[in-house]
């Protein structure tokens, strides 16, 4: 009886280590760290498969490259991606590579927002991807797209995407209050920044005040920091560009005048704007003439928001697109590899199959990885894994190609039979990113409450940027804050 | 015989093994690392680091934010104590009361802990979605002309700090009542009967009955809420932006630490040293709600304290 119940301990103690050493102990993991990923929401981690193939491991935070990268299999059949997906909803997928770097459960290819491709973009994780430069030159990328991947002349990620912002108008309010709604002609009247503010006043006026120009301050955040002079940073010194306080100024104005809904972006009131059923709390119908929004905005934002949820209202083929005011840029996905990768050629060739490649690009761009065509490489496939045509690429040689394909497009329906791919290839080559810095996003973010309560009217002006260093200054010890 | 004794004792550390084992990995030592950590200017995007003493120490306490996050802490955990421990305490009084015999008293127990059982990430969405410019709280105050026009409820400062209050109340006091009354009917229903021959009334009963006799249990929920309280995190983080806005309204000493974490550098040196703060903080008042709680052997000669 001793003797059992001895063992039985023994055996508890036994499983007990294993279980606590396990995680550290797997050194090997390298090869697999898709079997020890927390289950991503999606069927998004294929398995590897026959054995004998080199596995690639990838790393992203939608299914979007999953497509890629089944696609790449197809003229890699020698290779496996191991793909894993780890959302970014509340930043998992940002911290959950953080806490990987520099262990060995690293991933070769790594996908990067743009809120955060620059902060690695910066540091010593990512490999020199200047030999895939001179298919870059051939493939004419957009320099902004290559600026954010650079850093002190070392090139480290690319993108396959570019995304330049515009301007969606609604065309029945345009005729309504500018008695057009041509893009070229509402391109002059909301042409520059002051432009803008007074077209706003005429549409307040002639709707009588029912009709918002915009839907919320942060339509114009990306407008205003894409065409700052400085960047944030300099010499290790906080820097407001005066275009940051033109567009204080600005936000305040549409503010107090009552050209802004007070809606926030990314919540019920922002997207109630874009298919008419936005009502104020008295139960009076208000409507929202333009949202800024980049290329992304359209199939993923605009697009299945403009019918509302009960079909009754629906916006559909009643927007325009512009390139607006001011150039700008949001968003993106760049690919980079980790320097500790044990597969760099393969990493590199992934990334410029991925981002470089004319008939991948093409392909993707236009529509042809269709699920069908996914599931004949790889019968594992998820259903619903596709790529819908019209994602803006970032390579000029593939835009000249194919913009004239989407002439007849759904987008273009939606469009009122406007090309939109057109349009963002006129606005592409305008837009600069050479600010860009891995601290914008924290910086830019904090900004957001202390100007919120200046429109508010709670704090004045000078409160509002001390309040905003002080939250700098939290999240940058090291930090000039003059 | 005295081999025999020995292999005895020697059993009962293999048994005792797994409990301590466990503690030195999950429990002892993140603390000393965290410890450790607090001491150097460790990033994630950094592979090395160096110590720099008590830097941080002194970065976060000429920092106005981090005061602010510890009186936003405090102020929030007071305004939905107080009122958590009083209807609790009220409820559970009713509810052990045998003369008041409330009926279907599991049904009624099942309903003030419902709220706990739900999920803080729902319920900061919830709130949110109600209390939002466009949302349902707005129509109906104006539609039934109770305010003349919609309230940005959640960029108000005091407005969002109760709302945070409140569903913390609102999440907690099912629990505090199922505690309370777990302490209650383990008092002998003798006392009570020997107060009501001795014409005790019902007020007399409690403090001089329920009230010391309930007093281990009133210190434990007052410890494991204090602690909880200090760690506030969820609700505040999902409700608004994550940041603690409106103008640092409700940014709790947990949010403060989880920003320094996930800044894109990732800081963990600085976010230890508030981890570090949050631990001694913690510590002393609790050693300080035992001091003062503590049971004192001369009671019976005099009540004041």
């Amino acid at each position: 009886m001793k003797k059992v119940s001895l063992l039985i301990s023994i055996l508890v103690l036994f499983s007990m280590l294993l279980g606590a050493c396990a995680p550290k102990t797997e050194a090997p993991a390298a090869e697999q760290p898709a079997a020890e990923q927390p289950a991503p929401q999606q069927p998004a981690a294929e398995q590897p498969a026959a054995s004998g193939k080199t596995v690639l491991n990838v790393w992203s935070f939608t299914n979007e490259i999953m497509t890629m990268a089944v696609a790449f299999e197809k003229s890699h059949p020698d290779v496996d991606v191991v793909y894993t997906m780890i959302p970014m909803t509340n930043g998992e997928y940002q911290t959950k590579l953080m806490a990987t770097l520099g262990t060995a459960d690293v991933p070769d290819v790594v996908a990067l927002e743009a809120a955060f491709v620059k902060s690695y973009v910066e540091s010593d994780f990512l490999a020199d991807l200047g030999d895939l430069l001179p298919y870059a030159q051939e493939m004419e990328v957009y320099p902004f797209v290559t600026d954010v991947g650079t850093h002190e002349g070392v090139i480290k990620a690319y993108a396959y995407q570019a995304t330049p912002g515009a301007v969606f108008y609604r065309r029945s309010l345009a005729k309504e209050y500018f008695g057009t709604d041509d893009p070229d002609e509402m391109q002059k009247i909301l042409g520059d920044m002051d432009k803008f503010v007074a077209a706003a006043e005429v549409v307040k006026e002639k709707s009588a005040a029912n009709t918002y120009m915009v839907a919320s301050n942060g339509d114009f955040m990306n407008l205003f920091y894409a065409n700052r002079e400085q960047p944030w940073v300099v010499n290790d010194t906080l820097t407001v560009d005066p275009l940051v306080n033109k567009m204080v100024e600005t936000v305040k104005i549409f503010r107090d005048n009552g050209y802004e809904a007070r809606a926030t972006q990314w919540q019920e009131g922002w997207f109630a704007g874009m298919n008419d059923t936005l009502t104020d709390a008295a139960g009076n119908p208000k409507k929202i003439f333009s949202y800024f929004l980049p290329t992304w905005g359209l199939p993923y934002v605009l697009a299945p928001n403009a019918t509302s949820a009960d079909g009754t209202s629906t916006t559909v083929g009643d927007w325009a697109v512009i390139t607006g005011p001011l150039p700008y840029q949001w968003g993106g996905t760049w690919l980079g590899v980790m320097k500790d990768s044990k597969k760099m050629d393969l990493a590199k060739e992934f990334i410029r199959f991925c981002t470089l490649d004319e008939e991948n690009l093409t392909n993707w761009a236009t529509g042809v990885y269709t699920n069908e065509y996914l599931k004949a490489i790889d019968p594992s496939v998820p259903e619903g894994q596709y790529q819908a045509a019209g994602d803006f690429v970032g390579s000029q040689v593939v835009v000249r190609k194919i913009t004239s394909s989407f002439d007849d497009s759904e987008m273009s329906k939606f469009l009122g039979g406007q090309n939109s791919y057109g349009g963002f290839a006129e606005a592409a080559p305008s837009v600069s990113a050479r600010l860009f810095q891995g601290s914008d996003d924290a910086i830019q973010r904090a900004l957001n409450d202390p100007l919120n309560s200046y429109l508010e009217g709670t704090i004045d002006l000078d409160e509002m940027w001390s309040l905003w260093k002080d939250a700098v200054r939290n999240e940058f010890p090291d930090l000039i804050i003059p | 015989m005295v081999h025999k004794k020995i292999r005895k004792i020697n059993h009962g550390y293999l048994f005792v093994a797994p409990f301590i084992i466990g503690f030195l990995l999950f429990g002892l030592y993140p603390v000393y690392n965290t410890l450790s950590l607090s001491f150097t200017d460790a990033t994630l995007m950094k592979a090395d680091s160096n110590f720099i003493g008590l830097k941080n120490f002194e970065r976060l306490f000429q920092d106005k934010t981090f005061i602010t996050a510890v009186t936003n802490t405090w102020e929030l955990w007071i305004m939905n104590f107080i009122p958590q421990l009083g209807i609790a305490m009220l409820l559970a009084v009713w509810f052990t009361d045998v003369r008041l015999k409330i009926k279907a008293g599991g049904v009624w127990r099942m309903l003030f802990y419902m709220p706990n059982l739900l999920m803080p990430a729902a319920i900061a969405a919830l709130y949110f979605s109600l209390f939002s410019y466009y949302g349902p709280i707005n129509q109906f105050l104006v539609r039934s002309d109770l305010i003349p026009e919609a309230i940005d409820f959640l960029r108000n400062k005091e407005i969002t700090r109760a709302i945070v209050v409140f569903i913390q109340w609102w999440m907690w006091y099912g629990q505090t009542t199922i505690l309370l009354m777990a302490a209650m009917t383990s008092i002998s229903i003798s006392l009570y009967e020997a107060a009501v021959i001795d014409g005790a009334n019902s007020w007399k009963m409690f403090r001089y009955i329920t009230l010391p006799l309930i007093k281990p249990v009133m210190i434990y929920i007052l410890v494991t809420s204090l602690v909880g309280g200090m760690q506030m995190f969820d609700i505040p983080m999902l409700l608004t932006d994550g940041r603690g806005s409106p103008a640092n309204a409700i940014l709790t000493n947990n949010i403060m630490m989880y920003m320094r974490f996930r800044s894109s550098q990732g800081h963990i040196g600085a976010a230890s040293t508030i981890g570090v703060m949050i631990f001694i903080m913690t510590t002393f008042v609790a050693l300080l709600i035992f001091y003062l709680l503590r049971e004192k052997h001369d009671d019976f000669k005099g009540k004041s304290s």
